[in-house]
């Protein structure tokens, strides 16, 4: 592909709360096994992008562990490859990225010393599969300055977290507004943005002079009157987990077969980093019932309508319902957890009960573990 | 238990001492001869778990172990793993009215089913109605709906049609190679297709693309060799 990309993975999110503690939201674990990050980069991969950089900042280490080697998206060649930009001090910067603008601008010299006409730019936090091969096309067709990639939201959705856009009938942004108090649409924008490279960096020059940061407010709104901005609709799944609500939602729309059929069964694949894991073991007492389970769990109690990520344990007699158990946790004895999700690595003791009573609970308890 | 270390001298001049030897073989061969010279020999005595899985019932057996709560030869240690080439595959799904008990599943795999005492491999599919004991199934093999599968060994990329039983009727002799197809088991090879609504004996053996007229009045009695590939 004529593009390079950019995958945007620094950012924090107060709406996931405790989940993003410990980690940055692109490394937020997905449908069992898998990392949020891991449906951007396979996208990158089965659109032919040779040549990724991932920005990240806040709480990488976790992301940094994932990214470990560029193999697992099929990155690892010779020309091109994945790389990962992490803030540095410099002789003239000693400063984290302020915004998305500036953490493109630190990195400048990355695109400056590419060849590939077109970038690329998506975050790290959101589930779909997209060929941008497509996008980059309409982009063309429509000689547009900046294409956005939009979803129409259903009618009842709540999008005062997004950027709302309007288009007129040549799908041309003409409204723009990030966050609205009062949203005057449904459209969406995905966060996923192609754009010619020579154009990027003089946009990004230009607002690093003026001290302006941020890619959607001083970029995409601030020129949309200047700069031919057009929405390119996305019409299959997508959805960003960058909430409690969104995260949980987005993990149980994986327990529906076309859901998983359409991820994990049609072309193209998603990949992700693989370990070596024993396969999930039941043992005498265990009852599962439409539930997700990756390798490594062993199960001696009731999992109902959940999903259990690597390496859970469940001991005996407890109740897992409408729940999502992160990698590595121990749920001891005659445990009962219902509508939660339970932070990884965690181990719960025997007899506890956690239930979401109005939400979705998050679970963190870090309690001792002792080696059996 | 065929594991030796030599020098690599004592190797190399064996070796060419026997380069003529047909069929060498370091049990049969290698060994005596280093013993008759008088090379110094010494056996270490190994007292943790060790199993040969030569044969389809010491293989059978071997997995059935691995799924006792506690098994002797755990995966699970967090010391010594064992590494093999995984691929990436999304977890496994188990239905709203499948049961799973006893047993180990791989990944990717979809059980609508009912799965009791046995090692299920990856992307493998349970249909409805379907209940499999004892068995081994590997990796890609799909089972169909309303299936009794009963200690049985069904190798990878196999298609097992609805409403078929394998392990049926009264155990006989296997009428080709009882010295390979013997312990009750049903073995069906790599790649091998069963049409729905067929018997199975036990001792048999299924190999290749079979249909229905393979099976006349749907039966296969215990003891026979089916093979439709190879030689």
């Amino acid at each position: 592909m004529r593009a390079l990309g950019i995958v945007l993975a620094g950012g924090n999110s107060r709406k996931m709360g405790a989940l993003s503690h410990k980690r940055a939201i692109s490394a937020m674990p997905i449908a069992g096994s898998y990392r949020s990050i891991d449906f951007v980069l396979s996208n990158m991969s089965n659109s032919h992008i040779q040549k990724v950089a991932v920005i990240t900042q806040y709480n990488s280490r976790s992301l940094h562990e994932h990214l470990s080697s560029s193999k697992w998206w099929d990155f690892g060649r010779k020309q091109g490859g994945l790389y990962t930009f992490t803030p540095t001090v410099t002789p003239d910067n000693s400063n984290w990225y302020q915004g998305t603008a500036d953490s493109i601008y630190q990195n400048l010299l990355f695109l400056k010393r590419s060849h590939e006409p077109y970038v690329v730019i998506a975050t790290g936090d959101c589930v779909y599969k997209m060929d941008y091969n497509k996008v980059l096309e309409y982009h063309i067709a429509k000689k547009a300055d900046i294409t956005v990639v939009v979803k129409e939201m259903p009618e009842d959705a709540d999008v005062d977290r997004y950027g709302v856009v309007r288009m007129n009938d040549d799908g041309r942004i003409e409204e723009f507004e990030e966050k609205p108090m009062v949203a005057r649409s449904k459209t969406v924008s995905c966060g996923i943005y192609v754009i010619r490279r020579r154009q990027l960096i003089e946009l990004i020059e230009k607002s690093a002079e003026e001290g302006r940061h941020d890619l959607v407010q001083d970029i995409l709104i601030r020129y949309k009157d200047v700069k031919r901005i057009y929405g390119y609709r996305i019409e299959s799944y997508w959805r960003n987990i960058a909430t409690v609500e969104d995260y949980y939602g987005t993990n149980m729309d994986f327990l529906r077969k076309e859901i998983r059929d359409y991820f994990f069964k049609q072309y193209p694949d998603v990949y992700s980093k693989v370990d070596d894991l024993p396969p999930a073991k039941y043992n005498p007492g265990a009852q599962v019932r439409n539930s997700l389970i990756s390798s490594g769990c062993i199960v001696n109690g009731t999992v109902e309508n959940s999903i259990l990520f690597k390496e859970v344990f469940v001991g005996n007699n407890c109740t897992i319902k409408n729940s999502i158990i992160l990698n590595d946790v121990y749920l001891g004895d005659n445990t009962h957890i219902e509508n939660c999700i339970v932070e990884s690595r965690d181990t719960i003791r025997a007899n506890s009960h956690h239930v979401g009573e109005t939400g979705i609970k998050v679970v963190v308890e870090k309690n001792e573990r002792y080696v059996l | 238990m065929g594991i030796y270390i030599f020098n690599w001298k004592t190797l190399k001049e064996a070796l060419i001492a026997k380069a003529d030897q047909p069929a060498l073989d370091f049990g049969k061969h290698v060994i005596p001869y280093c013993h008759e010279k008088g090379c110094p020999m010494y056996s270490y005595e190994f007292n943790g778990y060790w199993k040969d899985v030569g044969t389809l019932s010491s293989y059978w057996e071997a997995n059935m172990e691995l799924i006792d709560i506690v098994p002797e030869f755990n995966l699970y240690e967090e010391y010594w793993k064992i590494y093999t080439k995984s691929e990436v595959l999304p977890p496994q799904y188990i239905a709203q009215d499948s049961v799973v008990e006893r047993s180990i599943i791989g990944e990717g795999s979809e059980i609508y089913g009912q799965v009791y005492n046995s090692v299920i491999g990856c992307g493998v599919i349970i249909g409805e109605g379907t209940v499999v004991r004892n068995s081994i199934i590997m990796n890609q093999t799909k089972i169909g709906d309303k299936c009794t599968i009963e200690k049985a060994i069904i190798d990878e990329y196999s298609q097992v049609g609805s409403g078929t039983q394998l392990g049926a009727f009264p155990e006989k002799e296997n009428d080709t190679r009882p010295d390979i197809y013997n312990s009750g088991l049903v073995t069906v090879g790599e790649k091998s297709t069963v049409p729905a609504n067929v018997k199975i004996g036990k001792n048999s053996v299924v190999f290749g693309e079979t249909v229905a007229s393979d099976y006349p009045n749907g039966v296969l009695d215990s003891g026979r060799t089916l093979i439709k590939v190879g030689d």
